[in-house]
């Protein structure tokens, strides 16, 4: 009797000590980006202390003022503007990329055609090609379909840079999902499509989930492509806007830290939101056979 | 077993709207990068698009061993950071999968690296790294640990270490979040039925759930694989390549010579080159991706 | 009553000519919109809040194109004009980049007024023209004196334990050999260094280039030969490479750039520190430096050649051939480089490009209190009329400055001697200048 209460004792004991180490864990792997969300509260002096100041001595809000303008003699940078235009393109890239991704991943999972292997690779490949090499051609060909400085541009190119991934993934995740259940479906009177929307999709909510975490993610911090592709307050982004605190000799560290606040924070909450979708509510013990 | 729908229209129909993208922005500039690697096209002369040279731009390269050098170079980084962010990433998700409390929390806290723009993180470890005024010395310093100011981004292997640091932590959570929706995914009765049987965890790890999850974790790679084309922002910022072409990688050279030098029909010579050290990677994790489906009895 | 009319009648007509004079200074250019590139950054973006008082008083409209840093704005105009589309009016440009973009364009010689052009710093102006056209119009300079830390050189044991060691009593340092001297003797590596250097890419062939000048050397001879790996040149890199190997620098110094010994030197951790004017008002600032009101600042020092080390640039506007209102385009960037507008600037720690200004903002800074900036000024305004000197205005520079640094590196390294470090780029850059055209051979 004593033998068994001490041994759910011990595992639970286990399992606190477990939670408690793989906390400490997380907490130690984000110190360098705490370290940076930190850095945007202090001045600049008290960062680049030597020895240096774990403890902030004199925690501020003047970067962020100053990044609004709210500071003593400053022009603040257009934040709202990077902002908005961020999250369109963000939202509408991963929305579309989920799109083609569900449509390209199902073909994959559920088909079987000419061809096949080799179509699945070459999208991949296609993501082959490095930034640099592509960025020129992106560049004039867009000038000259006049799409240069809008989101639509951007857009486009980050959904090209997405559907390769997601199409990868999601089949991954459409291929779990045994066949068997969507056609019991039919047979009880459910089209295609209805099975589809009523089973498949569900059952690979985690892959899709993920697929558009990556996605916005991708799109949100892309620098290269945006810095080519933007050039006004009309499209350009919050990766690009951090640049603006570099100047030809200096960095105004503390700065760009609080402008990486503002770009970290919308990204952590739609993660956080959209993390119910991460754990597939699997019940394959229902369907046998 | 299922049978698989035959061929007809539908998949093509359903691929459609991705050929239709992929064709756009990435064919058409392929076609014009391919045809400029055979001029010595200059960006500030614009006439010179039509100075066709031949393979003179590939035969140059050829010759050059600061290019090989650096192509080895980046073929080690590549492997080197790929497994580390696989392991890392495996044994965070395997950890997380085991945690009830707190999970969403520890899930989002996970992907925090993934938040950061890659621009950012080079700034953020270059500082980081600073031998006079960066935080990891002045730690080391502090705790008594170095009496010295460690050259992180000086010394050849150190510097190594430290970019390939900064990219296995921005990008770690990728393979963390892949695996763990992988761990979510899979089927719970071969791991009930592996317990009654008296596999212990070792045994159901090895050769039920790892199995399971390669598939996962071979897409994250062939993805990754051409991601770290985005390490360029962190070594740019980072180190340059230098010092002294210590830590040139083939796109900070690309880089250089395309921009810098306004060399781009060289430019575009090397990124063929790197093109095709990407299709080697990417085309052995497919085959190992196939492969691994075809030992899980699954769909092909 | 007809003496009252005729005042009256007098009075009005020269407050109406008074008015048209005042519109007549800066043009009539009703609904006209002028498109422009500016360069962008907290630093520099101040003065762009002054463009309402241009658009109010011409009538136009000013539409900022795009607002980018240094380099992506440099990248930005090279793609530009690879991709033919070159549909603004006004751009940034700067000293050291302005040669790369061939004819794209005009030059202002004809365009603005010869009466102005006479307010600026004739050397400014000098170094803006390139292949004897003016295709720029400077707005603000910058250049590198010494600062360093006041308290040291106070200090009487220091002053004793130097005299003892080296033989001359310690002061900040008139030339490179005294600078080199006095940083060894200040190091206390790993906590405290004598000085720091830029490690990489133009930056520390710029400071190579300036102590090569400085110590009577030459990049090319007047037939584009490279010469820089002459003596000069070797005692130049040798100097760079003692510092390195005496530890009076940070062991990082290779991969430094700007922003790492402006920072370096505001920790408080450095002696002295060859640097730009920029960053004066953010040493002397509490909230950000640690050396705050510790600092002096003397001259550039003197090389072998007895002349002052000078790398110097400025940042400019230029105007585009393809414009099609080139007098509504001088007429801003005119009003932007301004007496008024150039105080502004001043104010902040900007150097000015015109002659007036100097005198004004130091000035100022003296009637305010601030010896400080008042110091600045003066110390860089002597730089910049005597000593200020550009990297050579060709295309091909930034090319042969990436062939030069990599072999710096290799010889501060050790891996190469200086003067094999120094002739293997010299044989690179023969190459570069000969495919460009510059060198018969």
């Amino acid at each position: 009797m004593s033998s068994r209460v001490e041994s759910q004792g011990s595992k639970t004991l286990k399992r606190v000590a477990l939670t408690v180490l793989t906390f400490l864990l997380m907490a130690i792997m984000c110190i360098p980006g705490l370290w940076v969300i930190l850095a945007a509260f202090r001045p600049n002096g008290e960062i680049l202390a030597k020895p240096p100041v774990w403890i902030p001595e004199n925690p501020t809000l003047t970067n962020f003022e100053k990044i609004f303008g709210f500071g003593a003699d400053q022009v603040g940078i257009p934040v709202g503007a990077y902002f908005t235009n961020s999250l369109i393109i963000a939202v509408t890239s991963t929305v579309i990329a989920l799109a083609v991704g569900m449509a390209g991943g199902y073909a994959f999972a559920r088909f079987r055609f000419r061809g096949k292997g080799a179509i699945f690779l070459g999208l991949m490949l296609f993501r082959a090609v490095p930034g640099i090499a592509l960025s020129l051609p992106v560049f004039i060909i867009w000038s000259r379909l006049g799409i240069i400085d809008t989101k639509f541009g951007l857009i486009l190119v980050y959904v090209s840079l997405n559907v390769p991934f997601t199409i990868w993934l999601i089949d991954g995740f459409f291929r779990q999902v045994p066949l068997s259940l969507s056609e019991a479906a039919q047979v009880d009177g459910c089209t295609a499509w209805q099975a589809f929307w009523k089973i498949e999709f569900p059952l690979a909510r985690s892959g899709i989930a993920a697929a558009g975490v990556f996605a916005f993610l991708t799109s949100w911090n892309e620098f290269a492509l945006a810095s080519q592709l933007t050039r006004s307050t009309s499209s350009k982004t919050l990766p690009v806007g951090l640049l603006d605190f570099t100047a030809q000799f200096t960095i105004d560290w503390a700065g760009m830290c609080a402008m990486a606040v503002i770009i970290i924070i919308p990204a952590l909450i739609l993660t956080f939101l959209v993390q119910k979708h991460l754990i597939a509510g699997l019940t394959f013990g229902g369907v046998k056979g | 077993m299922a049978i698989l729908r035959r061929q007809n229209a539908t998949p093509f129909l359903l691929l459609m709207p991705a050929f239709v993208t992929m064709a756009l922005v990435v064919v058409l500039p392929l076609i014009f990068s391919l045809y400029t690697s055979f001029t010595g096209y200059r960006l500030i002369k614009p006439e010179s698009l039509y100075d066709w040279v031949g393979f003179r731009n590939y035969t140059r390269i050829l010759s050059d061993p600061d290019f090989w050098i650096a192509f080895g170079r980046t073929v080690l980084f590549l492997t080197v950071v790929l497994n580390l962010e696989f392991v890392f990433g495996l044994g965070i998700a395997l950890l997380i999968n085991k945690i009830t409390w707190g999970q969403r929390t520890l899930r989002t806290i996970m992907m925090f690296p993934m938040m950061f723009s890659p621009i950012l993180v080079g700034f953020q470890f270059k500082f980081l790294f600073n031998d006079n005024i960066g935080v990891v010395n002045n730690a080391l310093q502090s705790l008594g640990l170095s009496d010295g100011a460690i050259p992180w981004l000086v010394d050849g292997k150190l510097a190594f270490f430290s970019i390939a640091l900064a990219e296995v932590w921005m990008s770690t959570s990728v393979f963390a979040i892949l695996l763990l929706a992988g761990l979510f995914a899979m089927p719970r009765d071969p791991l009930e039925a592996a317990k009654v049987d008296g596999c212990n965890a070792w045994q159901t790890f090895r050769h039920i759930t790892l199995p399971f999850l390669m598939p996962f974790g071979y897409i994250a790679m062939a993805i990754r694989s051409l991601d770290v084309a985005r390490a360029y922002d962190i070594v740019k910022v980072m180190t340059d390549g230098g010092p002294a072409g210590r830590t040139e990688l083939l796109w900070t050279l690309i880089g250089r010579t395309g921009y810098d030098n306004s060399r781009m029909g060289m430019a575009n010579a090397m990124a063929y080159f790197s093109v095709i050290l990407s299709i080697l990677f990417t085309w052995y994790f497919y085959r190992k991706l196939v492969a691994a489906r075809r030992y899980m009895g699954g769909v092909q | 009553m007809r003496r009252l009319t005729v005042l009256a009648l007098g009075t009005a007509l020269v407050s109406l000519a008074g008015a048209a004079f005042a519109d007549a200074e800066w043009g009539d250019y009703k609904g006209y919109t002028l498109r422009v590139k500016l360069i962008g950054g907290a630093q520099y973006e101040k003065l762009y809040a002054e463009i309402p008082k241009w658009e109010a008083a011409t009538g136009a409209k000013v539409q900022i194109v795009s607002s980018k840093n240094h380099f992506e704005l440099d990248k930005e105009i090279k793609q530009d004009i690879a991709a033919g589309k070159i549909d603004y009016c006004v751009a940034s440009n700067h000293t050291s980049f302005a040669p790369q973009y061939g004819d794209i364009y005009i030059d202002l010689n004809g365009v603005i007024k010869p009466e102005i052009l006479a307010e600026f710093d004739s050397l400014a102006l000098k170094n803006a023209t390139v292949d004897g056209k003016l295709v720029q119009l400077p707005r603000h300079s910058d250049i590198s004196n010494l600062f360093y830390k006041k308290s040291l050189y106070a200090d009487q044991a220091n002053k004793d334990a130097f005299k003892a060691k080296y033989g001359y009593d310690l002061a900040p340092p008139e030339t490179f050999d005294q600078f080199k001297d006095q940083a060894i003797f200040f190091a206390k590596a790993p906590d405290f260094y004598g000085t720091q250097f830029v490690g990489k890419d133009e930056a520390i062939t710029g400071r190579f280039y300036e102590m090569l000048v400085a110590n009577g050397g030459a990049l090319f001879d007047e037939n584009w030969n490279p010469t820089f790996n002459s003596p000069a040149g070797v005692k130049s890199l040798q100097w760079f490479k003692d510092l390195y190997d005496a530890k009076a620098v940070p062991a990082g110094s290779l991969n430094y750039l700007w922003d790492d010994t402006g920072m370096g030197f505001a920790s408080g951790t450095v002696a002295l520190d060859l640097d730009w004017a920029g960053w004066a008002a953010f040493f002397n600032d509490p909230k950000n430096s640690k050396v705050a009101g510790d600092i002096g600042l003397v001259r550039a020092p003197k090389g072998d050649g007895g002349k002052r080390s000078g790398w110097s640039g400025s940042h400019s506007f230029s105007i585009t051939k393809t414009c099609d209102n080139q007098a509504a385009a001088a007429s801003l960037i005119t009003f932007l480089t301004d007496h008024d507008n150039q105080m502004i600037e001043a104010r902040t720690g900007l150097l000015p490009t015109r002659t007036k200004v100097w005198t004004d903002a130091e000035a100022e800074f003296t009637s305010q209190g601030n010896e400080f900036m008042a110091n600045v000024f003066q110390t860089y305004s002597k730089s910049m009329a005597e000593d200020a000197f550009t990297p050579p205005l060709i295309a091909p520079w930034i090319e042969v400055s990436n062939v030069i640094w990599p072999d710096l590196q290799k010889g501060i390294l050790g891996e190469m001697t200086p003067q094999e470090a120094l002739d293997d780029a010299a044989a690179k850059a023969k190459t570069i200048m000969e495919d460009a055209g510059y060198l018969k051979n």
